[in-house]
């Protein structure tokens, strides 16, 4: 019998193709959707969790109590045996050290006296560390404005408009001064060696970016930091994972102020909202999507079943079974269906994937390209890709038919015949 | 009769059929819309919240005031200039002075900015109107952030210190008479709120100001001298360059939305070729050209979208408009990212939009409703009249 | 007439033998550590919430208006120096080789995160001349005989518009200081452990200074050895002298 049918399929160009190419106009429609809305939620996390959070966050007691990390008596001790903790017992994880501090960048003039000085945040990270976690989470060459990334000890990145503001050109040695976790005075010397866009005018006013290992000497932070950073390997989230994680390292662990405290990315109360907004309407959008889809594909169902009453007249003429060719009908939907969903869906996620790896560049519509928004918008593939094609691409065209096929019992057989012939 | 008129009337022939696809095309309008009205919700909201507990109709800042240089804060206060004095008086605009200082909560230091401003002042909305409570204590509102970070709560007392003009330093004890919830972080995080006069005093900086915040509608005066303008677009740069990055993304929901819709239409005008063969054929053997059968059919396929537009502003409209009015609930407070959210998300539908969408849609229905009708061209009408596809 | 006068005189004599006028204590507290110069080393303990360090430096002053410090552990700070002229102070670091001037809202910071900040190093020690003094009673201190002081800020400008002080009466030494902020709530303290004689100088010798505010056990400041009136060279008191 399925051969039978598949013969029709084949043969009858116009009883196939169209509903199939519907069919899988709308999968691939749907899949795309899908990926897109996927890829604008992972895109939040990923600027957060790059920049501020980490996927996970290591910081003391104290710190994470405070809301704030710095070089301060609230830092991250013992970082060594720290690392390897993590390291060990949370293998899939990559951990980086970060500090943050805040100080002047003071500029010296032949004397070794200030030419300019300006009040500077300050982020060190593993900067050098060859596709390490923090090159790929940041991805800084996008942001450069000028000069070059740092590549031998001593050498920073600073914000392009505090360049420009004290007149700094890549190359030049700058001073920073700053306190110690302890509070004493401090000064170390760094080669600007470039600059970067952030995107957040607070941060671009004044922002130098430098080596973990640069700054714990200046900073009297040797074997120290403000927190400890972890990243999945491929850059993207894993909610479940993560929390186990964070749960596992804080279980029966000492809560005294300078002991490390581990919380995942959507323990930030903030970006937790952001993540649920975002899923709200993401989910929401799909599910108009899919349900409209459902109704679009429902539709040409209705329409496939409908093409073939004189056929089905002529059925019912020589004697075939209205059931049979109820049940045959539905088998050919679902065939239609399987085969417009496959395809439909291998067709969806290749574009997303294309839309993925390559995405879409919105650096025309933003003023400069900078670390803190990101100006390729991708999509991504998730399993839920390769599911979510079903829903309107086979039940949907199956309710059709399974619809539209109930008119073969309701009509006359005379008319069905005569839909036939005109 | 009018091409129209007998379209019209094949149209209300249909029956179901025409009213599923008529339902389907409003349906997308209706999703295109109030997505849209949520990003620009969004938008908005993140502005609006802004402009109310901050930014307001825009500012005028003491010359050497500059938010990002806690240095230079300490020399960054004087009288302001008339213009603004008048607009203070009016109640147009609000003075805030900027005392840089310290708070000592739990024993830890903690850097502190006192900002003083009118209890009474109406330009910004901030809970001030606890502030004129008397007392020797002075009376500080902070912000949840700052309560939670530092364990505080009303009716707690706290040391603050600061300096005074000549340098001298000052210590009170300050009370808490309000812990606002706000979703704005730049008059939350490390700072206290206090009477103006009180701080005028304490800081010996008499008729003082640092900056002068003008009401949402007003723009603050040109004329100040020394004293430079920011107006409220300069304020708001960042946020709305945010946003601007995330309408790209939304734009291509659009378009699949759009194509979705697309897809429906065209699927029923094929369907609808095919079943009126015979009417095809009849018509053009009736004389009626190729090209007026294939208007017909594509007025046909745009009058969907005309139906849709009905039938989506009928149903749509008081639903969108309940949504606007009671808003998106968002579990916790979005806002530690830039995006100053707060606790529900309201859609803003603007009659801009909506008409564009409007006429995007139909023009999409029409010429994907004409796409079919070229088979009309190559159609034998002998064929058609025998129910044949040509 | 005459037989009033020794009846004038019981009467007025008690009255000025009494309390002496504050601002002659005072001054009298200046002479004793004043001089043209002086050279001491000295030690400072700053207990922190990660346990105590201790910074030690040696100090060459001359008047009230210049004075060079070079710090000479730990091993982290030695061969910082910091030179006060007038109301300026230059730090060098010789790590980076810089010379920063610390002014404005730089002098309000800690030292080496002490509860002494820039500003209270640079103070002045000429309290006569910056505050005005009156005797409030005679009260024992660490069982020496003292003088409570208060005094009041004669010029604007003054990091403390009020403080109280305990002068030993024997030795014109203050023995413990209280600074007030201008609402009267204490903001420092300094208390005087050790006092010491050096030719006909009473000096304190080991000093404890606690930011009231803060919780934490203070700052003490240990002199191990002091000379005065000795000749420094001209040199010192520049700022060439940092870069040496």
């Amino acid at each position: 019998m399925i051969r039978f049918l598949l013969k029709g399929l084949l043969r009858d160009r116009s009883r196939s193709l169209f509903p199939v190419l519907t069919v899988v106009a709308g999968v691939t429609l749907t899949v795309v959707l899908y990926s897109w809305v996927r890829g604008t939620e992972s895109d939040v996390i990923r600027a957060s969790a790059a920049f501020a959070t980490g996927h996970l966050r290591v910081t003391t007691t104290g710190a994470a109590r405070e809301g704030e990390v710095g070089a301060d008596e609230l830092a991250l001790t013992g970082l060594g045996g720290l690392l390897d903790e993590l390291r060990r017992r949370f293998p899939g994880v990559e951990w980086t050290p970060r500090i943050r501090f805040a100080g002047l960048l003071d500029l010296p003039d032949e004397r070794g006296e200030t030419r300019a000085q300006a009040p500077v945040a300050g982020l060190a990270i593993d900067l050098r560390a060859p596709g390490g976690p923090e090159q790929r989470a940041l991805n800084l060459g996008r942001a450069l404005r000028s000069g070059r990334l740092p590549a031998a000890p001593g050498e920073v990145l600073v914000s392009d408009e505090l360049a420009q503001r004290l007149r700094l050109a890549p190359g030049e040695r700058a001073t920073l001064i700053a306190t110690t976790r302890f509070g004493s005075l401090t000064t170390a010397n760094f080669t600007v060696v470039g600059t970067i866009r952030f995107g957040i005018s607070a941060v671009d006013r004044g922002a130098i970016l430098a080596d973990v290992a640069d700054v714990q000497p200046a900073l009297d932070m040797d074997d120290a930091a403000s927190e400890v950073l972890g990243f999945f390997p491929d850059q993207v989230f894993r909610a479940a994972p993560a929390r186990a994680i964070a749960d596992a390292f804080n279980a029966g662990a000492p809560v005294g102020d300078l002991d490390p405290v581990m919380a995942d990315l959507r323990a930030d109360p903030g970006l937790a909202a952001i993540l649920d907004f975002a899923a709200t309407v993401t989910t929401a959008l799909i599910a108009i999507f899919v349900v409209v889809m459902s109704i679009v594909l429902w539709n040409a169902g209705l329409m496939a079943s409908l093409r073939r009453y004189g056929e089905i007249g002529v059925r019912l003429a020589i004697g075939e079974h209205h059931g049979r060719i109820y049940r045959s009908l539905i088998a050919e939907a679902l065939m239609i269906g399987l085969v417009g969903s496959l395809l439909g869906t291998a067709l969806g996620v290749a574009i997303s994937a294309y839309l993925e790896v390559h995405g879409v560049s919105i650096a025309r519509f933003l003023k400069n390209a900078s670390l803190l928004i990101s100006d390729v918008l991708r999509a991504e593939v998730t399993p839920g890709s390769y599911l979510i094609g079903l829903v309107p691409g086979l039940l949907a065209t199956l309710a059709g038919t399974s619809i539209s096929g109930l008119g073969i019992f309701r009509r006359q057989t005379s008319q069905l015949a005569k839909e036939f012939e005109g | 009769m009018t091409l129209l008129r007998l379209a019209w009337r094949n149209l209300l022939g249909a029956g179901t059929r025409t009213a599923l696809n008529v339902l389907v095309l409003s349906l997308t309008f209706v999703a295109i819309v109030a997505s849209l009205g949520l990003l620009e919700g969004m938008n908005q909201q993140t502005a609006r919240a802004m402009v109310e507990a901050e930014v307001g109709g825009g500012q005028l800042w003491h010359p050497r005031y500059d938010p990002f240089d806690p240095l230079a804060l300490a020399e960054a206060h004087g009288a302001p200039p008339p213009a603004a004095r008048r607009m203070i008086a009016d109640g147009s605009a609000a003075a805030i002075l900027v005392v840089p200082g310290t708070f000592y909560p739990n024993g830890r230091l903690r850097p502190l900015l006192l900002k003083g401003i009118d209890p009474g002042q109406r330009v910004l909305a901030l809970p001030t109107g606890p502030l004129a409570a008397d007392g020797d204590e002075i009376p500080i509102l902070i912000g949840q952030r700052t309560a939670r970070a530092c364990g505080l709560a009303v009716g707690d007392t706290v040391t603050l210190q600061w300096r005074d003009a000549a340098g001298t330093i000052d210590a009170r004890d300050a009370r808490v008479v309000e812990v606002m919830r706000t979703p704005v972080q730049s008059v939350d995080l490390n700072q206290a709120w206090l009477p103006l006069e009180r701080l005028r005093g304490l800081a010996a900086m008499p008729g003082e100001a640092t900056l002068v915040v003008a009401a949402r509608d007003v723009v603050p005066p040109d004329d100040a001298g020394a004293w430079r303008s920011r107006s409220q677009d300069e304020l708001l740069a960042d946020v709305r360059s945010l946003v601007r990055s995330k309408a790209v993304g939304a734009a291509i929901v659009y378009v699949l939305l759009l194509f979705l819709s697309m897809l429906a239409i065209f699927d029923t005008q094929v369907l609808s070729l095919f079943r009126r063969r015979k009417e095809i054929g009849t018509l053009m053997a009736l004389g009626m050209p190729r090209g007026t059968v294939a208007a017909l059919f594509t007025l046909e396929g745009a009058l969907h979208g005309v139906l849709a537009v009905v039938a989506g502003a009928l149903y749509g409209a008081p639903l969108l408009a309940r949504f606007a009015r009671v808003g998106w609930k968002l579990s916790v407070k979005a806002d530690s990212y830039g995006f100053a959210l707060g606790d529900t998300l309201y859609p803003v539908y603007s009659l801009r939009v909506v008409a564009l969408t409007l006429l995007g849609l139909l023009l999409v229905t029409t010429f994907v409703s004409f796409l079919p009708t070229r088979r009309i061209a190559s159609l034998q009408p002998t064929e058609a009249l025998r129910g044949r596809a040509g | 007439m005459r037989a009033f006068l020794p009846a004038i005189a019981l009467f007025a004599a008690p009255l000025a033998a009494q309390l002496p006028a504050g601002d002659e204590i005072l001054r009298k507290v200046d002479d004793n550590l004043g001089s043209a110069t002086k050279r001491s080393t000295a030690r400072m303990t700053i207990a922190g919430r990660g346990g105590t360090r201790t910074v030690e430096s040696r100090s060459w002053i001359r008047g009230t208006a210049e004075s060079f410090t070079e710090y000479l552990a730990p091993p982290r700070d030695a061969g910082t120096k910091m030179l006060k002229l007038g109301d300026q102070l230059w730090t060098y670091f010789p790590a980076t080789d810089r010379t920063i001037l610390i002014a404005g809202h730089m002098l309000r910071q800690s030292v080496m995160g002490s509860d002494l900040s820039y500003e209270d190093l640079m103070e002045d020690p000429k309290l006569f001349e910056l505050y005005r003094a009156t005797v409030l009673r005679e009260e024992a201190w660490r069982e020496r005989p003292c003088w409570l002081l208060r005094l009041e800020a004669r010029v604007p400008g003054l990091a403390y518009e009020t403080r109280e002080m305990w002068v030993d009466r024997e030795r014109y030494v203050p023995l413990k200081e209280n600074r007030y902020a201008k609402s009267g709530k204490l903001l420092k303290t300094t208390d005087v452990v050790e006092v010491a004689r050096l030719g006909n100088r009473w000096v304190a010798r080991k000093i404890v200074f606690r930011d009231v505010l803060k919780t934490g056990d203070g700052t003490t400041f240990e002199i191990e050895s002091i000379e005065f009136d000795v000749v420094i060279p001209e040199h010192v008191f520049s700022k060439a002298s940092l870069r040496r």
